[in-house]
């Protein structure tokens, strides 16, 4: 069954052809990555598919909705359904992490005072944060504890779907692989589909069921990563050769 | 399925089965949560858990049953699990595994006398800071005198633009607008005593003493401070002044003693500016209400305002504009990287130039009663 289908999206940017006919679909349950060199428009891919960006043409049906028909009252019930992780966490400042993920929680459900508390202590944990975690300001946060936070607020209404803008930027390697194993736990504990942009090879290999490759506004390859890294298409044979480079000289 | 009610107890000989069924999620949580807190939970013996009527169940919903029943004096390693679909019994462990951490203690909360201690501390801590910033400013100060060549021109007239040239209109406005009221609700009074000619005497020596300075620097603290402290600010979350300082270069330098400058020269120039266009405002309405040509505005003005006055009201401008800078700028260095902070600092040093602004006003007073 397909959670997200795009489905010939194209993406005009300030005059220029971003997505020229995108078409792919991420089923229940995987978790796929979205390649591409940068400006390839993986991140307005995204964009377009929570429905903070419109698409110049084509659909987007997510959860079996599609998106951009919805008036905005049904696309906030869909928005419901998912969450979504910024590249840079994009936590409240101005909050704790535990009013961080009480926001989500007080706008949507009305529970009372002990039980939100309690629902809060267990996204936390859920994210791998220690609970005294809770009262700090996202400012007090490391890199990685920042990426967890965000991730809780996004596991806060206990969503079907995950989006995320790469998950692992700007994490050291070995709290990058903590996050993939978190992840990856996570969706196949919960029962998440997760669709995620990275520019990291190790979480490709790692922790991804599938990927789909972008370049030059069209997807030129969909599948596993080891049938992926076998096509013969100049940019991905370059893309996965940076990686043998790398680890041919350290 | 969903007639069966979510929860139900079947006693067995050696404790019970709890039988589960239909939606364990978030969105009857609340619902879930009341039927748990008034259910009769079984004294003793083992407990067995069937999932096999669930439908759908959630991570707060294990969550919901592990806590109520660790409540009721279960513990959950001694549950058994029966009946759960193998995603689900994957969900089960994960929640049970991750909660099983001692409970953090509910954190106190401080008393009136210790909040208060706190806050106080916090204010004391911060005086340190602001003797040190007063204190690089001032070794910045002292290299520029001993080194002229490291005044940064540039950047100083750049601001002399950014905070004398572009506030003319405004200043104008103002002063000009405070010298036609004060004008003419002074005449309705001194009209009824035939004393029109005063006009000249009262207008002149309010707007040069009082009015103009302290309009001027009131707008100066709304208007340049809070530019500077949030230019300041920006620059701040931006790692932009630790760029500066990497750079080999001194922010003190760069972005404060430029400002500062150009506002102590400015705040005179612009304070001048207010006092003729404030009295050419009062001008205008003493020919036009109480028949007193300029021409005679004039002369009388020349008689009655002593250029000691002038000078009183234009050198309090500089020390007005050297607080204002001095807080807006140390406020700008007091950001932290965060998007609420910029606007906090700002608003912080309208607030507290404003109140320096007025008491150093009312010490001028102190010290120059004769005027």
């Amino acid at each position: 069954m397909s959670v997200l289908e795009v489905d010939g999206v194209y993406t005009q940017l300030a005059g220029q052809l971003l997505h020229d006919g995108v078409n792919f679909r991420v089923n229940k349950g995987e978790v796929v990555a979205l390649i591409g060199g940068s400006g390839t428009g993986k991140t307005v891919l995204l964009r377009e598919c929570v429905g903070l960006l419109r698409t110049s043409g084509g659909s987007i049906r997510l959860l079996g909705e599609d998106i951009w028909s919805l008036s905005p009252q049904a696309l906030n019930q869909v928005r419901q359904r998912f969450g979504m992780l910024f590249q840079e966490g994009a936590l409240f400042s101005s909050l704790t992490v535990a009013e961080n993920i009480a926001a989500p929680l007080r706008e949507h459900l009305k529970l009372p005072a002990s039980l939100q508390n309690e629902v809060i202590a267990l996204n936390i944990r859920l994210a791998g944060l220690p609970l005294d975690a809770a009262a700090k300001r996202p400012s007090e946060l490391s890199g990685g504890m920042k990426k967890r936070a965000a991730l809780a607020r996004a596991l806060a209404l206990q969503p079907e779907m995950l989006f995320l803008d790469e998950p692992t930027s700007g994490l050291d390697p070995i709290s990058a692989r903590e996050f993939d194993r978190l992840l990856r736990t996570l969706c196949d504990s919960l029962g998440l589909t997760a669709l995620l942009t990275t520019h990291d090879l190790d979480t490709l290999w790692g922790m991804v069921d599938r990927v789909v490759v972008l370049h030059g506004g069209k997807v030129i390859a969909d599948g596993p990563v080891a049938d992926v890294a076998k096509v013969d298409h100049p940019w991905i044979q370059s893309y996965f050769s940076a990686q043998a480079l790398s680890r041919g000289t350290s | 399925m969903t007639d069966s009610p979510p929860i139900f107890l079947e006693r067995t000989e050696s404790g019970g089965v709890l039988r589960l069924a239909g939606d364990w999620r978030l969105a009857r949580l609340a619902s879930l949560d009341r039927l748990l807190s008034g259910f009769e939970w079984p004294k003793g013996g083992a407990l067995t858990l069937d999932g096999s009527g669930l439908a759908r169940l959630d991570g707060t919903g294990v969550m919901l049953l592990r806590n109520h029943l660790q409540a009721a004096g279960f513990p959950w390693q001694q549950i058994g699990l029966t009946g759960f679909a193998e995603d689900q019994l994957g969900l089960v462990r994960l929640v049970a595994e991750r909660l099983d951490v001692p409970a953090l203690p509910e954190p106190m909360q401080p008393g009136l006398l210790a909040r208060l201690g706190h806050r106080v501390s916090r204010l004391a801590g911060r005086l340190p800071n602001i003797i040190g910033f007063l204190g690089w400013l001032g070794e910045s100060l002292f290299d520029l005198v001993r080194r002229p060549a490291g005044f940064r021109a540039r950047e100083t007239f750049v601001q002399l633009e950014n905070v004398g040239l572009r506030a003319l209109p405004i200043v104008a406005l103002m002063t000009f607008l405070i010298g036609v009221v004060f004008a003419y609700l002074l005449g309705i009074q001194i009209e009824k005593y035939g004393a029109n000619i005063f006009i000249v005497d009262g207008v002149s020596m309010a707007m040069a003493r009082e009015l103009s300075p302290l309009l001027v620097a009131i707008l100066m603290a709304g208007r340049s401070g809070a530019a500077f402290t949030a230019q300041i600010g920006a620059m701040k979350v931006t790692e932009e002044i630790d760029a500066i300082t990497t750079l080999g270069l001194s922010p003190m330098q760069v972005l404060v003693v430029p400002r500062l400058i150009a506002i102590v020269i400015a705040m005179p120039l612009l304070t001048f500016f207010g006092d003729i266009v404030g009295i050419a405002g009062s001008a205008v309405i003493a020919s036009s209400q109480l028949d007193i040509t300029f021409v005679t505005f004039v002369t009388r003005l020349k008689d009655v305002l002593p250029v000691d006055m002038v000078v009183y009201g234009l050198y309090k401008a500089p020390v007005f504009a050297a607080a204002i800078a001095f807080i807006a700028c140390r406020n700008g260095f007091a950001v932290s990287r965060d998007a609420r902070s910029v606007g906090d600092k700002t608003t912080s040093t309208v607030v507290s130039s404003l109140v320096a602004v007025i008491l150093i006003n009312a010490m001028f007073a102190i010290l120059h009663p004769e005027l």
